[in-house]
């Protein structure tokens, strides 16, 4: 493979493939933006007269020419290569434009693979950028060889430029170095989808429907609403059955498509770490490759549900700081991970000493109380309100405040937060459990907020900042929350150590 | 690993403690400003109902008094709090963080280390200009969020704090 490594000085194109791909990413794109007028088309056809539809015909083969053409023109015009510790991309048919993003400002490479890239071999590229808004750059296209041999130069020759010391060049042969920390096998991985959270799933089902049957027209609810009108009086009768069949056909198919979802998502899941950072590869149909430098890690979580709990296993969550802050790509999600493997990436992503066996602290107790009454009182009123009329089976929302307060008593007593000198560890779950991590010297602002009640039971929220998002410590008492804040603004104002 | 945790507890109360520090109020001109701005907001949006009514033949003028009267209840509560919240608006600079606390029902306080500013800027809107004061944003790699805002400062002293801030972030980045 060594002598094969192209010559990147020189502007070179994207594998030949790359005009098929960028065909079908742009079919994709006009079928997204053109849909409802190709439907109305559609429609329209039936009604229309034999002019019309030759008027499609045209308007169909337009759309194609144009895409086509267009995706060669991209391909011919669009130029790559590296010139003096820069990456430069050329490209733009009408608009043209020259790109260049020096090596330091290169976050992450990552690759991505659909089947038609794995058909042929070639992966395509996306360069995330730190700074500007608008700063990730994709190439399409890329022999897989090439693509891999471009990373390692970017960032080896990256890495030189940061530690320009020599001692940095003796230490990469070890960097190469991976070590593999988490495999799926199919057995785990049929384990993650048995124990995916099946109400989400259900949720997007819903979701899907809805929004399609009021993209349709009318048409359909009418339809539905007279069906339903006709066997009203028998339904009220003999509701039972068909409701129960209803339940357990969502059931069945909120199950399957989680558990679909998670082996086309997860498929030959694999973690490996290395000297700097980890490598995360999975997918069945459309391939990822993920790398994420250890230092730019902010906030490392894993949770439980009930289900996963079964086979111990947990969800692992590593958010790193991202140019932008809807920039959620660039997360790593890890289900069906295990404990002993949980506690080898947190070794190896943070040397320090974890807060384990640090005291954990509480919340308050007023908060379940201030629960109680926003999750169980307020409901249990409004709902006698509305169904007071019923008489004695409006008894049965006493049951609002029975659940709510089993479940609030639940959250509280999972509640807790830890701090040690270098870590702050927060816990939480009702059914489940969720722990996030991150280091204090990484947190950005310190945020302390009070609300009217909070202030005359001298309680506080604390926020903390990180650049992966905030974490959040409600209902501790001011002092407490003053001593945490003063504590962490210490340790971020001492620590030399880089954020990212 | 205890024994360490109890270490730095004791340090905790050693610690320099941001809630006794003096905090400086903000101009006191802005209150006009946000005052001026109150009324005029809630002016416009008073005469959208008034227009209303006179274009509508259903509803009588017998109606007005009543949105008169809401009017002024709205104004009232609104003005008053705007001032009373207005003391609660302070800020403290420390040798190595900016602090600004807000908020009469809901009070916030905000600490943003030097060493994590990611860019200052000075904002200024007309009716600011009118009073010559400027509002300094803080920004951190936390998110929009997470950033900091200290409005009412005369504008001389806003460009001296922002130099301040950004001289001090260039120094821990050293």
């Amino acid at each position: 493979m060594e002598n094969k490594i192209p010559d990147f000085s020189k502007p070179s194109r994207q594998s030949s493939v790359a005009i098929g791909i960028i065909l079908i990413k742009f079919i994709k794109i006009t079928f997204r933006t053109f849909w409802p007028v190709l439907i109305s088309f559609f429609i329209g056809r039936k009604t229309g007269g034999s002019n019309f539809e030759s008027v499609i015909g045209y308007v169909a083969i337009g759309i194609a020419a144009l895409n086509l053409g267009g995706s060669i023109m991209t391909y011919f015009r669009f130029y790559f290569h590296i010139d003096k510790n820069a990456m430069v991309i050329d490209k733009g048919i009408l608009k043209r434009s020259k790109v260049n993003i020096p090596f330091e400002r290169i976050q992450t490479i990552n690759f991505k693979q659909n089947i038609l890239h794995r058909i042929f071999n070639v992966v395509s590229l996306e360069i995330d950028t730190a700074g500007a808004k608008k700063s990730e750059i994709s190439i399409d296209a890329l022999k897989k060889e090439d693509a891999e041999a471009l990373r390692d130069f970017i960032i080896s020759e990256k890495e030189l430029l940061i530690n320009d010391s020599p001692a940095a060049v003796e230490v990469e042969p070890e960097n190469l170095l991976e070590e593999e920390i988490l495999h799926l096998t199919p057995m785990d991985l049929i384990k993650v989808g048995i124990s995916q959270n099946h109400l989400r799933s259900m949720a997007l089902i819903f979701a899907f429907v809805f929004t399609t049957f009021n993209e349709s027209s009318d048409l359909i609810s009418d339809f539905i609403a007279d069906k339903f009108e006709q066997y009203e009086s028998t339904m009220v009768n003999n509701a039972f059955l068909p409701i129960l069949l209803l339940i357990i056909a969502v059931l069945i198919i909120s199950f399957l498509f989680s558990l679909i979802n998670s082996i086309l998502k997860f498929y030959e899941l694999n973690l490996s770490i290395n000297k700097t950072g980890l490598k995360l590869i999975r997918g069945l149909l459309n391939r990822e490759e993920i790398t994420i430098s250890k230092n730019k890690i902010q906030i490392i979580s894993w949770s439980t549900n009930p289900l996963r709990k079964m086979f111990s296993m947990f969800t692992m969550k590593i958010t790193q700081a991202s140019s932008t802050e809807a920039n959620k790509k660039s997360n790593i999600t890890l289900p069906g991970s295990y404990q002993h493997q949980i506690d080898k990436i947190l070794k190896a992503v943070f040397s320090e000493e974890q807060p384990d066996y640090e005291p954990e602290h509480k919340l308050s107790k007023l908060l379940k109380l201030r629960l109680f009454l926003f999750f169980g009182v307020i409901p249990l009123i409004i709902g006698a309100a509305v169904f007071y009329s019923e008489g004695v089976q409006a008894l049965a929302l006493l049951i609002i405040p029975i659940v709510s307060w089993l479940i609030i008593g639940l959250y509280h007593k999972k509640r807790s937060f830890q701090v040690n000198y270098e870590f702050l560890k927060n816990n939480t779950g009702i059914f489940g459990r969720t722990h996030e991590l991150s280091q204090l010297h990484k947190i950005q602002a310190v945020r302390i907020k009070q609300s009217w009640y909070q202030k005359r039971k001298k309680l506080a929220t604390v926020l903390l900042f990180t650049a992966a998002g905030q974490l959040k410590i409600p209902f501790i008492e001011l002092d407490k929350a003053n001593q945490l804040e003063n504590f962490i603004l210490y340790r971020v104002e001492s620590d030399k150590r880089e954020w990212m | 690993m205890t024994a360490q945790f109890q270490n730095s507890l004791v340090d905790i109360d050693a610690l320099p403690q941001i809630e006794n520090l003096e905090f400086i109020p903000i101009d006191r001109n802005y209150l006009k400003v946000s005052l001026i701005s109150r009324i005029l907001i809630i002016t416009i949006g008073a005469i959208a109902p008034v227009l209303f009514i006179h274009f509508n033949e259903e509803i009588s003028y017998d109606a007005l008094p009543i949105i008169g009267g809401a009017y002024v209840v709205l104004m009232t509560t609104s003005i008053t709090l705007l001032r009373m919240g207005f003391k609660k608006k302070k800020y403290a600079l420390r040798e190595k963080d900016i602090i600004y606390t807000k908020g009469l029902i809901w009070s916030v306080r905000t600490a943003i280390p030097f060493n994590r500013i990611q860019h200052a800027e000075i904002k200024q809107g007309p009716l600011e200009r009118k009073f010559n004061l400027s509002s300094l944003k803080v920004f951190t790699a936390g998110g929009q969020s997470s950033d900091l805002m200290i409005p009412g400062l005369p504008s001389e002293k806003a460009q001296q704090l922002k130099d301040f801030v950004l001289g001090k972030t260039a120094e821990d980045g050293e």
